[in-house]
């Protein structure tokens, strides 16, 4: 019972965290098709603020797989 | 076309040397960190290097493939580079997790987790520092 408890935690845990990461990312990926349309000549520029809020977004989201890892094989 | 092409890498190669300069101080920090806590306890000492790897080698590969000059002239083509690098951090950063749980022991979670946090925190800060014209965006 304990131990199905902890599997349904990193469950919530990995899978409330890929909700979230989704979501930002895929209204991230949205501004940058937007942007890159209205002004084709800022892609390059709209790719590296895109790669440095990506990383800000993915970064909650990696703590809670890394916990949830840590539930699943070492607990 | 070669020329243009060129030119419009040259603000990813830019961030890509300043983003890789952050994870070089990151990573000599770590090594710093953990040197010193080496003269403490060996097992902290060696968690702290694992959280640092966990959060630089995926960081690595995602900067190293979303940030490469040659696929910077389409937008849908930069969009896919840089989703599909992100999926590979994603997949790294679990194999490596679960390698080091699985492999690793005895293992100090809380040197490793609050290492990893640490460089997570350290990264936002560099990399929004790094680039100010974000703020306004």
């Amino acid at each position: 019972m304990e131990q199905s408890l902890v599997y349904l935690a990193a469950a919530l845990m990995m899978g409330l965290s890929a909700i979230g990461a989704a979501v930002g990312i895929g209204m991230l990926g949205g501004k940058f098709v937007e942007g890159a349309a209205r002004q084709p000549e800022l892609v390059p520029l709209l790719r590296s603020q895109f790669f440095i809020v990506m990383g800000l977004v993915d970064a909650v989201p990696m703590i809670g797989v890394g916990l949830g890892m840590y539930l699943l094989f070492a607990v | 076309m070669g020329k243009r092409r060129q030119k419009q890498g040259i603000h990813s190669q830019v961030t890509r040397k300043k983003i890789f300069r952050i994870f070089l101080i990151q990573a000599a920090i770590a090594v710093f960190i953990s040197g010193g806590l080496l003269l403490i306890d060996l097992v902290t000492a060696y968690s702290v290097l694992l959280g640092a790897a966990l959060y630089l080698i995926p960081n690595l590969y995602f900067a190293n493939r979303a940030l490469k000059s040659k696929s910077d002239h389409s937008p849908n083509t930069a969009l896919v580079e840089l989703y599909a690098s992100e999926i590979w951090k994603m997949g790294i950063s679990i194999v490596a997790f679960a390698a080091v749980f699985i492999l690793v022991k005895p293992l100090s979670p809380f040197s490793l987790f609050v290492t990893f946090i640490l460089m997570q925190i350290s990264g936002w800060i560099a990399q929004v520092k790094l680039n100010n014209r974000f703020l306004k965006l």
